[in-house]
């Protein structure tokens, strides 16, 4: 994303009455501040060889289960050793689960939210320990 | 496409059934879970009721020969790919060489379950044979050369990796959003049958208040119960007429034999009751040793039912179009 992409997203966010504008992309953040009078670019990182996050966030609003509804027992316990893409939590949303997926082979270290929460999305889940890395 | 790794029989190529054959003696076959059945597909962006393997008898083994998207739904089996377990009632992407594992069905889950279903991309694709892909054993014909599955079978998916990158989510399974109980026993909605007046107000009153337990003689032709026997009023002698799917009949023995997707079309013993079609999934998914309850129904509420069901399905396939087309963007 170039600087004219973040002065025709600010302009258009500027016609509005949302307080904040946050895009994701590969690679790729920018946050947007709407204070009434102007906009702001709170951040904007472009991701580089850094380490993977070790937290997971929601990618979508809904209900957050630790264990599959069929299952008494949990995906993931604190302590469980799990592969980089294994679904460790889920987001329900009606009839549909979608995945809180592992980032990278490791360990999971805690659970942030309660089983049922309502979570929007970006929430801070699940939080790893990287083997050889930061937790 | 997938080769079957297993050596344990039974498992069959099903979808919907065959419908409309009876008249020619050709009974229904198609998956004793429809409702899962269903879901995989639609999981997979799949018609309904593209052809699925069902899957009676665990651990069940297969390998992906090529790249294909694939959903396993009804009884939670404790799916791996490789190594990586998989929830319940997911949509997932296998490459060439995976192997894929469903292992003993889960009892002490939220749902009693028996079989599962292994959805492939545009669904496992073997000719159809009067309007269906269902393996129809007695008949030897539909399905994989008309029999169950045998260990170094391949199997072929219709649109192997069109699913791709579309999968990765699942389903809460209906089980949970439609449940149906009496006294805390697995129950299934029935309306009385033609000889339902031929039994003595004991046996009608023990029908529906016992639990029948369901016994190792009960496979995809019928569900041998067992309980109080049932005694009728009189001898009632018939001659052999049609039945479909879902019909109760009682043999001189009292202990009553439900007749599911694979009964033969006609039989002559007197039908005390029918299991209505909404239900028949329930009944299909209950494990041999376990019981069930009978709960008298009418025709509005067995329609109603149907109704119920087809709205599970209709909200399920708009979340998961939903869903899908906001990963296309």
């Amino acid at each position: 994303m170039n600087m004219d992409h973040v002065q025709q997203l600010s302009r258009w966010l500027e016609a509005t009455d949302i307080d904040l504008l946050e895009l994701q992309g590969p690679g790729e953040q920018l946050s947007l501040r709407h204070n009434g009078k102007r906009v702001e670019v709170v951040s904007h990182d472009i991701a580089g060889d850094g380490p993977a996050p070790a937290v997971v966030t929601a990618a979508s609003v809904g209900l957050f289960l630790h264990r599959h509804p069929l299952r008494a027992e949990p995906l993931a316990a604190p302590g469980a050793a799990v592969r980089a893409g294994q679904v460790v939590g889920l987001l329900r949303i009606g009839a549909l689960l979608l995945p809180v997926t592992a980032p990278h082979d490791g360990i999971v270290v805690s659970v942030l939210e309660q089983d049922g929460a309502v979570v929007g999305y970006g929430t801070p889940l699940v939080e790893f320990q990287v083997p050889g890395g930061q937790a | 496409m997938i080769e079957i790794l297993s050596a344990t029989a039974l498992a069959t190529v099903q979808d919907l059934g065959r419908a409309g054959a009876l008249r020619w003696g050709v009974g229904s076959s198609g998956a004793m879970d429809p409702l899962a059945l269903a879901a995989g597909n639609l999981l997979l962006g799949n018609d309904e009721g593209a052809a699925a393997v069902e899957v009676p008898v665990f651990p069940f083994q297969v390998r992906f020969a090529a790249d294909c998207a694939f959903a396993v739904t009804g009884a939670d089996c404790a799916a791996r790919l490789d190594h990586m377990p998989l929830p319940p009632w997911w949509a997932c992407e296998a490459r060439a060489g995976q192997v894929l594992q469903l292992g003993v069905p889960q009892q002490g889950g939220a749902w009693r379950a028996s079989r599962a279903y292994l959805c492939l991309a545009g669904g496992v694709d073997v000719p159809e044979v009067l309007g269906s892909r269902s393996t129809q054993l007695r008949g030897a014909f539909g399905g994989l050369e008309g029999r169950a599955l045998r260990r170094g079978d391949s199997l072929c998916a219709a649109a192997a990796g069109a699913g791709l990158r579309a999968t990765g989510f699942g389903l809460v399974p209906p089980a949970l959003a439609l449940p149906l109980q009496a006294d805390g026993v697995p129950a299934v909605r029935v309306l009385p049958a033609a000889e339902y007046g031929h039994y003595t107000e004991a046996s009608r009153a023990a029908f529906w208040s016992q639990p029948w337990k369901i016994t190792p003689q009960s496979d995809r032709y019928g569900y041998r119960l067992a309980g109080i026997p049932l005694e009728a009023t009189d001898d009632i002698e018939m001659r052999s007429h049609g039945i479909v799917p879902g019909v109760i009949q009682v043999p001189p023995s009292g202990q009553p034999i439900v007749q599911m997707c694979d009964a033969q079309p006609s039989g002559g013993y007197p039908k005390i009751g029918t299991v209505i079609e909404a239900d028949r999934w329930r009944l299909g998914q209950a494990p041999i040793g376990s019981s069930i309850r009978f709960v008298e129904t009418s025709w509005d509420e067995a329609i109603a039912a149907l109704d119920r069901n087809r709205q599970w399905l209709d909200e399920a396939r708009r979340l998961v179009e939903l869903h899908r087309g906001s990963r296309a963007n």
